[in-house]
């Protein structure tokens, strides 16, 4: 996230959709990519210790990203379920990264299309968690898919930094 | 026929391959390219009768890729299939010579919609 940063005061992403509206998208993501019957419930459970995480940013009169966080074993079962793979299939880790930033991507790009401004999208990435700014700027989908942890966040970037505070002193 | 499949996305590839053979073309020759620069390459040396393309790619773009077709006097029928469906991607891609776009998450039956009357 270190290449993207917002405007110091961006609009903030809560006063442009909701976690309903999130939701939304994500339902008819996992009807359609993950599987028939497969549904992400919206009702929190404990966060794994360690994590995974695939993001799009999305650049524009708001800068921010579309991230999606789970555990690893959360990943290669969603993996397995977006290549409709069958044991004993191996799944490959360049395979997990791909199918969750997938997932990211079409969240992402969902999002963008309801945000009110012209915007573009960037090419998915994998890591830990990027760092969200301010709270304010954040719309959060705490969730479960098949009884583990999966969060859906649009977070907007980090702040710019003021330029005249980093000019070197004459 | 023979349908060419543009995505970075191997993942994605697999899944617009299988919605393909869902929605009932699975007598169609599949062919796979990773980015648009190896689909304009593969439109030369492979002939397909169609390119389905993801739009947002590394080296080049879906629609830098139809734009090179066309600039170099190709009219394969060509398609998008990516994840931004707003009115303005619309416009582009019909504005650059595709015949349609169709966003993801998309089902077997936005599939025949878009694919009945050039496939047919």
């Amino acid at each position: 996230m270190s290449d993207l940063l917002s405007s110091p005061a961006q609009q903030p992403i809560t006063e442009m959709l909701d976690a309903a509206t999130v939701q939304s998208i994500a339902d008819d993501v996992w009807t359609s990519l993950v599987g028939d019957g497969e549904v992400l419930v919206p009702l929190p459970v404990p966060a794994p210790e360690v994590t995974v995480s695939a993001w799009v940013q999305i650049t524009g009169r708001w800068c921010g990203a579309v991230v999606v966080t789970c555990d690893e074993a959360t990943a290669v079962a969603l993996t397995e379920c977006l290549l409709r793979a069958r044991p004993p299939a191996v799944i490959e880790q360049e395979d997990v990264d791909d199918a969750l930033g997938e997932l990211a991507n079409v969240l992402g790009g969902n999002v963008k299309s309801l945000l009110p401004e012209l915007s573009s999208l960037g090419l998915p990435q994998t890591g830990p968690i990027p760092p969200a700014s301010r709270p304010e700027d954040l719309c959060r989908v705490d969730a479960q898919w098949r009884g583990q942890s999966l969060t859906i966040t649009v977070q907007g970037a980090t702040p710019a930094p003021h330029t005249e505070r980093n000019e070197v002193p004459q | 026929m023979k349908i060419l499949v543009t995505d970075d996305s191997r993942v994605m590839r697999q899944i617009v391959i299988r919605t393909l053979r869902q929605a009932g073309y699975d007598d169609h020759e599949i062919i796979q390219a990773q980015d648009g620069l190896e689909a304009l390459q593969m439109v030369g040396s492979e002939k397909p009768d169609l390119v389905l393309s993801d739009w947002n790619m590394p080296e080049m773009t879906g629609l830098e890729c139809l734009e090179a077709l066309r600039a170099a006097g190709s009219q394969v029928p060509f398609g998008f299939v990516t994840s931004e469906g707003s009115p303005e991607m619309r416009e582009k891609a019909a504005n650059a010579g595709a015949l349609f776009l169709i966003a993801k998450p998309f089902t077997e039956e936005t599939f025949r919609e878009a694919l009945d009357g050039v496939l047919a």
